[in-house]
Parts: structure tokens; sequence; C-alpha cells
């Protein structure tokens, strides 16, 4: 596991990828780019646009969506009535935001907020590849996207909260949800104890995006995800972060 | 043969402003199941792609809420928007799905969505 002195990768650059080495995936996209540049389909200011606007994307919003509601009964129920008229209240119109005015093709305008209760735990998964709500929650974590977590978490879904750290006891119901159709999810937990008083901001904070994605429970004073460790590389390659 | 013309802002066209599925809306008609109803998942041939997982085929599940309208993937993989339809998430019993699942957590469910096509009444 790592250590005190590793900072947050999270925040303002690139992750710390699980494998440190380049993959087939990261290179096709930089093909297809550049056949698609060369094409004219977009251009590479069309490309520099959209990869300034997805840099801009955090799960800030989607925290501050859950710390309103713990405060607010009104603002909860709208939240699980309609996730997307929920965001506009957090500064994300799913509708209009992207550059594109559309949405893109799996960033669809259907947010759903699964509300945890103190005997129902939701945890999100697409087994099927990696729909996440970017427009709110930014992009996924790189072990969201693995075929462990994808495969596992459907069917042994309590022994892989037990690696994220979070073990459930046997009286509180798990109900993964399977991220395959044109539904983004987003987990609202329960509100901790130890957090009575606190304003908007200070609730924020504890609002992880593992807690939003249902793979770890709100804490006072835990502000960071959850560090999964890093393998080495049989062939490594530097990074320029 | 004249090269084929595929209008690839199509979507766009469709979409801006409004939202996908939400562009959808009102286009599938009556919906055939309703909330809380019992369906078992179709085991229907897969014509090169698929979002229906195989964990699900032939599973029993409660239909808990009609999501949104649209075509279904299997269609739309292809630019076919000619039949959008109802879609339906569905909770499963975790048991359901995977025999071995401990009897200690014989609560625990999985909830996904499916189109109308792949229900059928349980």
């Amino acid at each position: 596991m790592s250590d005190h002195h590793d900072h947050d990768h999270d925040h303002g650059h690139k992750p710390a990828p699980m494998v440190d080495e380049v993959s087939h995936f990261e290179i096709l996209e930089m093909a297809v780019r550049e056949l698609a540049i060369e094409k004219g389909l977009f251009t590479a200011e069309d490309h520099r646009t959209w990869v300034e606007y997805v840099h801009t994307l955090g799960p800030t919003p989607a925290a501050r969506l859950v710390a309103k509601a713990w405060l607010d009964p009104e603002y909860k129920k709208l939240c699980e009535a309609d996730g997307v008229e929920a965001s506009k209240a957090v500064g994300v119109n799913w509708g209009t935001s992207p550059p594109t005015q559309f949405g893109t093709p799996s960033d669809y305008c259907n947010l759903r907020v699964l509300v945890d209760t103190p005997t129902v735990k939701h945890v999100v998964v697409c087994s099927l590849c990696s729909c996440y709500p970017r427009p709110i929650l930014g992009q996924s974590p790189e072990w969201y996207r693995t075929p462990n977590y994808r495969r596992r978490l459907v069917r042994w879904p309590r022994q892989v909260l037990t690696e994220f750290g979070l073990q459930l006891p046997s009286e509180v119901t798990i109900r993964v949800a399977d991220s395959n159709q044109k539904t983004r999810y987003i987990v609202m937990p329960v509100r901790p104890e130890g957090t009575e008083g606190w304003t908007e901001d200070q609730l924020t904070e504890i609002v992880t995006r593992d807690c939003l994605i249902g793979v770890a429970v709100p804490k006072p004073g835990i502000t960071t995800n959850v560090k999964l460790p890093v393998r080495k590389a049989i062939h490594p390659v530097h990074h320029d972060h | 043969m004249s090269k084929p013309h595929y209008d690839r802002e199509h979507h766009a066209k469709i979409a801006s402003g409004i939202g996908d599925p939400q562009c959808f809306r009102g286009k599938a008609g009556e919906a055939k199941f309703k909330e809380g109803e019992r369906v078992r998942i179709r085991d229907l041939p897969d014509i090169f792609y698929t979002r229906t997982m195989l964990y699900t085929r032939g599973a029993v599940g409660t239909v808990t809420k009609l999501v949104y309208e649209s075509p279904a993937a299997e269609d739309e993989a292809f630019g076919n928007e000619d039949h959008p339809e109802w879609f339906y998430s569905v909770v499963f019993m975790q048991k359901d799905l995977w025999p071995e699942y401990s009897d200690t957590y014989a609560n625990d469910t999985l909830e996904t969505e499916f189109p109308e096509r792949y229900l059928e009444r349980a």
C-alpha cells in the first residue's frame, strides 16, 4: 500500500495507472484520433476543446448533491425522482453542458440517484465496459474499468467491497446496480454519525468519489479515496507527470 | 454502386438541447409491463451486438421502474431508430442469478435494465 507521502493523484493530473504500461487501447485511441482528424471528421481544435472540457469534470458536483440532499428533505425527494433535474442545482446540465450540446454517445441524460438506507447499500458497476456518470462524477477510476472489478462485483459483491475495506453486516442488504443501458447511477450514502450541525461544505468534503460509486461509506475526517496497490510493469514506461 | 450516405449529424440533430433518451419520449406506444410485475429475461439470439448480459438470461425478476423510451441498443448500434421501445429496470435476487450465492446473504439483490423485447411474463 502507499505511504503517507504519496500525494493524491485524483486531482489536477493523470491518475496513477494500476499497470504502469501503455495499453493497446491508448495506442488505438491515438491512431483512430489521428485518422479521424486527417479524414476531417473533427479538427484538432475540436479535440482540444473536448479534452479541456473533460479535464474540468470531477466528483465535486455529485458530492454537493448528496450533501444538499442530507440537509434538505425536499431536495432529496427531487434527487430520487429526477436526477437530471436535481443536477442543475449543483451546476450540471446533462442536456447542454458538454461542448457538443447533446452529451456524448456514452453520457446519456439519464441520472438515477440510488438512495441508501441503514439496511440497503447500493454499489454501481458497468459489467459490459465502463458506463459512468461523467458529467457529474468526472472520469472513472482505472479499477472501475478493469475486468476484475466488473466481472466480480455482480457475483461476489461482498468479497469485492471487503477488498475496498467495506465489510457489511448480514442485516445490510446489498443492491448492485449494473449500468448496462442508458441510465447512469450515483449512490447517496447514509449521512454518518458525528456530522450533526455540519454545513453543506463540510459534508461535501467527506462524500468521496468512492462513496458515490458505493465502494465506501462516508466517515467524518476521511476525505480521500481508497488507494489500491499499483502492480509493477514488466516493461515500464515513463509518464510525463 | 453508389457510395452509401451516412448522416453523421443525425444524432446531434435529434438530441441537441433535449438529450438522449429524452428525444425518444412518447415514441414507444403503450408499455407492455408495469411496475411490480414478475418477468423472465428471454434468451434472444445476438446479431453481432447486445447489451443484455448472459447472466440475466432465463432469470426471473421484478420490474421496479419504467425508465425511458429508446431504440434497443441492438438496433441503435446499426443506426436503426425505427422502433423505440420501453425500457424497464428489473431487480433480481442474487440467489436467482448465482445458485451458489450464500444463504447468509439471501436478501442481496441486483438491478439492471432491459428493452421490452427481452421480457416475458413469468
